[in-house]
């Protein structure tokens, strides 16, 4: 439910409390202003910032180039466009790991100014989204490696990240020292560039390209910045939209990112978000059906088709992410006509104190709602209020669904656009408490788009319009 | 916690708090808790039943104990406090018991039956309240002696 | 709790606590709180009246009260103590002197235990937080019933 990414935004503004265990929140607290791919080299953690990261490659296949520094690896075609290739390893003076013959290395392509230069690297490792303000300034202590090549270092989920200073590690006039031979390098390089880009026949000395393999590199590389971008947009969704990206909305937003890159694409601009403005509109499709007000009467028609023909006398409902109630006052609406001799307990909650503070004492126009309420509705002096049956039917709490749930057994839990509010971790326990506390074959009603649940604990109810699930 | 509750305990707290003190009492945003909470020195406790499970919690830190104690007893025949002494305790455990017994009135009038414990109190350094299992409403009151932190558990019983 | 002026000598004002015959009202205070028992003792002791006992909790009051009949006027009567609460004390003093002049004085101001404490004999109820008019006020119109 919005409200929920609402709460969350308003959490995050508010000054976090006092006592212990708030590292997390207070990372969550930043912006993040920084973005950088990393990936490791000789076993240590590196990064380079994103804005020189034109793409991840794979290459294979690439030429040898005499009379180079050995650090010059060989140059490569990329998509008719012939690059040289550093091994950042040799460079740094690291230990290489031999690959099988013919596997190809991981690299990063970077961007210098007008230039491409190929890195190859140990292994990419993927994007990290931190605050510029927490970059240490370079110490002798980070790495293994000249300290000239380092802008700086950041620690991330525990882990420290080197970041390199692309320039000085590519860029010709900070390497006064091997000026001389750089040039020469280059200089090779470029002609042997010019050599390749036209049709005449490579140059003695240098291997043969592989026909085919550079091909490959191509797509595979291709295929790299489409996951690169992926990766940056679920990167940025937790902290633009606290959203979490999970396998619980996986599908949809795959689905989603492919139709925005097209949309993008089509505008001619970047996929990955600029603002959380961006983000927001990125998440627009996401909402589910009715969100934030009363369900229309198809919505209750599809609800009503996953219900089961009976249940208890007592009929329990949890509805977390109930807002301002809307959605518990929906259910409890359908439930008291589709089992009108049953009592009905609905435990409904919402950490945005606001939202829910508001619930018991919803009043609108009678106007307002379809046909079907009018039975479960009375008039006050001004507007309308739902009749005493279904008001105390529902318990609002002001409740964090992430703490202790003191809720009974459930015949039916509806909680549509909640746990892909919640970080991935918090997800799963949330799940495995939906799971226990639900009766066996109990419903499970998720969000729209939020359909990948694990098949071994829950059965899909086939045919259905909404994203119902039955406890095995 | 059932929203209902929330504003009963929200404006007894400010109503008794300010009466006691005589003085300016600002009110903090509240917020949920559910993980155990280091006391700040002094906490007074007051259990609920009837309908419901819980207790209601004053964390504060002894130097707004004793201030918070001395405004209540100024006036009355006793000597100044300058530590808290039984008599400062027995201040800030009625304080929990008027705050409390308010609240529960409020909302014995809007029909939640609820019951009283007698209060207890526990003073010390580096202490923790551990009810894991139980999430928390956190009211907190800025007062000229200090923050009071209200800290609210009720559960329905099932 | 109140401010100085709450609490005047006994001299700067004409006292109430003091019978025709010039013998004070004679005073058991119940209450498990120290404060309470304070306070209490505080406002009525200003205006001439006698603390006889105080009892921390309803088992010790009933024995109190018990003990000082016929000499005690009235009782204070916290409702929520340990071992016995103030109700049930209530009930038992009653049981034991259907006259008694018993007040309660509780923070709890729930309609039914109000109605409940006044069915059973209780002459008033005040409802914390106390100040020193209301109780006055409360104790002497009891005591004038």
């Amino acid at each position: 439910m919005s409200s929920r990414a609402e709460a969350a935004r308003q959490n995050r503004l508010r000054v976090p409390h006092r006592g212990g265990g708030n590292r997390q929140q207070n990372e969550e607290l930043e912006t993040i202003d920084y973005k950088m791919v990393t990936f490791s080299l000789g076993g240590k953690d590196y990064a380079v910032d994103i804005l020189k990261v034109k793409e991840i490659a794979k290459f294979a296949g690439f030429t040898f180039v005499p009379n180079t520094p050995p650090y010059v690896a060989g140059v490569f075609n990329l998509r008719g466009e012939i690059i040289s290739i550093i091994d950042l390893r040799i460079k740094f003076g690291l230990p290489v790991e031999q690959r099988p013959d013919r596997e190809a290395e991981c690299g990063l392509i970077l961007r210098l100014n007008d230039m491409m230069i190929g890195v190859i690297v140990d292994s990419v490792d993927r994007v990290v989204g931190i605050n510029s303000a927490r970059i240490q300034p370079p110490h002798p202590i980070f790495g293994d490696i000249n300290i000239k090549y380092i802008s700086g270092a950041v620690e991330k989920n525990d882990r420290l990240y080197i970041i390199l200073d692309v320039e000085r590690i590519l860029g010709r006039e900070s390497e006064q020292t091997e000026a001389p031979r750089s040039e020469r390098t280059e200089g090779r390089v470029g002609a042997l560039a010019e050599a390749m880009a036209g049709s005449g026949p490579a140059p003695a000395g240098a291997k043969k390209v592989q026909p085919g393999a550079a091909g490959a590199a191509e797509i595979e590389s291709g295929q790299d910045q489409y996951e690169l971008d992926l990766s940056f947009i679920k990167e940025a969704l937790p902290s633009y939209a606290q959203f979490y990206p999970s396998a619980i909305n996986d599908h949809w937003l795959r689905a989603r990112y492919d139709q925005w890159r097209r949309e993008r694409a089509a505008a001619n601009r970047e996929a990955q978000f600029a603002s959380p403005d961006e983000a927001h509109e990125f998440l627009k499709p996401f909402y589910s059906q009715d969100t934030g007000r009363f369900w229309c009467p198809e919505l209750i028609e599809l609800f009503r088709a996953v219900l089961p023909e009976r249940l208890r006398n007592t009929v329990t409902v949890w509805n977390p992410g109930a807002g301002k109630g809307y959605e518990s006052y929906s259910l409890a609406c359908v439930l008291k006509k589709s089992y009108p001799d049953s009592t009905l307990k609905i435990w409904a909650s919402d950490n945005d104190l606001l939202s829910i503070s508001t619930a018991p004492n919803l009043v609108f126009r009678k106007e307002d709602l379809p046909d079907f309420y009018h039975d479960f509705i009375v008039a006050g002096t001004n507007r309308h209020s739902f009749a005493g049956m279904i008001k105390d039917s529902i318990f609002f709490e002001y409740h964090d669904i992430t703490h202790p749930n003191a809720v009974p057994e459930m015949d039916i839990i509806v909680a549509r656009d909640v746990l892909s509010y919640l970080r991935a971790e918090q997800q799963a326990s949330v799940l495995q408490e939906f799971y226990d506390k639900l009766l066996e074959h109990g419903l499970l009603i998720l969000g729209d788009n939020e359909t990948g649940l694990d098949e071994a604990r829950w059965q899909r109810v086939d045919g259905a319009r909404i994203t119902a699930f039955r406890k095995r | 916690m059932r929203v209902e509750y929330i504003n009963p305990f929200v404006e007894a707290a400010y109503g008794i708090l300010k009466e006691v003190t005589r003085g300016e009492v600002k009110r903090g945003e509240l917020y949920l808790k559910s993980t155990s909470m280091p006391v700040l020195g002094v906490a007074a406790i007051i259990g609920l039943a009837g309908d419901v499970e819980g207790r209601v919690l004053l964390d504060m830190t002894k130097d707004t104990a004793v201030k918070v104690a001395s405004a209540m007893l100024d006036g009355m025949e006793v000597e100044p406090i300058t530590q808290l002494n039984e008599m400062g305790k027995a201040s800030i455990t009625e304080l929990a018991n008027m705050i409390t017994g308010q609240a529960v009135t409020k909302l014995h009038n809007l029909g939640f039956k609820f019951d009283l414990t007698p209060p207890a109190i526990f003073t010390g350094d580096n202490m923790e309240i551990a009810d894991t299992g139980v999430e928390a409403l956190i009211v907190p009151m800025e007062l000229e002696q200090g923050k009071i932190e209200i800290n609210v558990a009720i559960r329905e019983r099932n | 709790m109140r401010t100085k002026q709450d609490f005047p000598s006994i001299n700067e004002r004409s006292v109430s606590g003091v019978k025709e015959d010039g013998s004070p009202y004679r005073v058991l205070v119940v209450d498990d709180s120290m404060f309470v028992t304070k306070q209490i003792s505080q406002i009525l002791t200003s205006e001439g009246f006698e603390i006889v006992a105080t009892a921390g909790n309803g088992l010790e009051g009933v024995e109190r009260y018990k003990e000082l009949y016929p000499n005690i006027d009235v009782v204070t009567m916290d409702i929520t103590m340990p071992q016995m609460d103030g109700v049930t004390a209530l009930e038992k003093i009653i049981d034991f002197d259907k006259e008694a002049c018993v007040v309660m004085i509780s923070a709890l101001g729930k309609q039914d235990l109000v109605k409940k404490s006044l069915l059973i004999g209780a002459k008033n109820y005040i409802v914390k937080p106390l100040d020193r008019k209301k109780v006055l006020e409360r104790i002497l119109m009891s005591l004038q019933q």
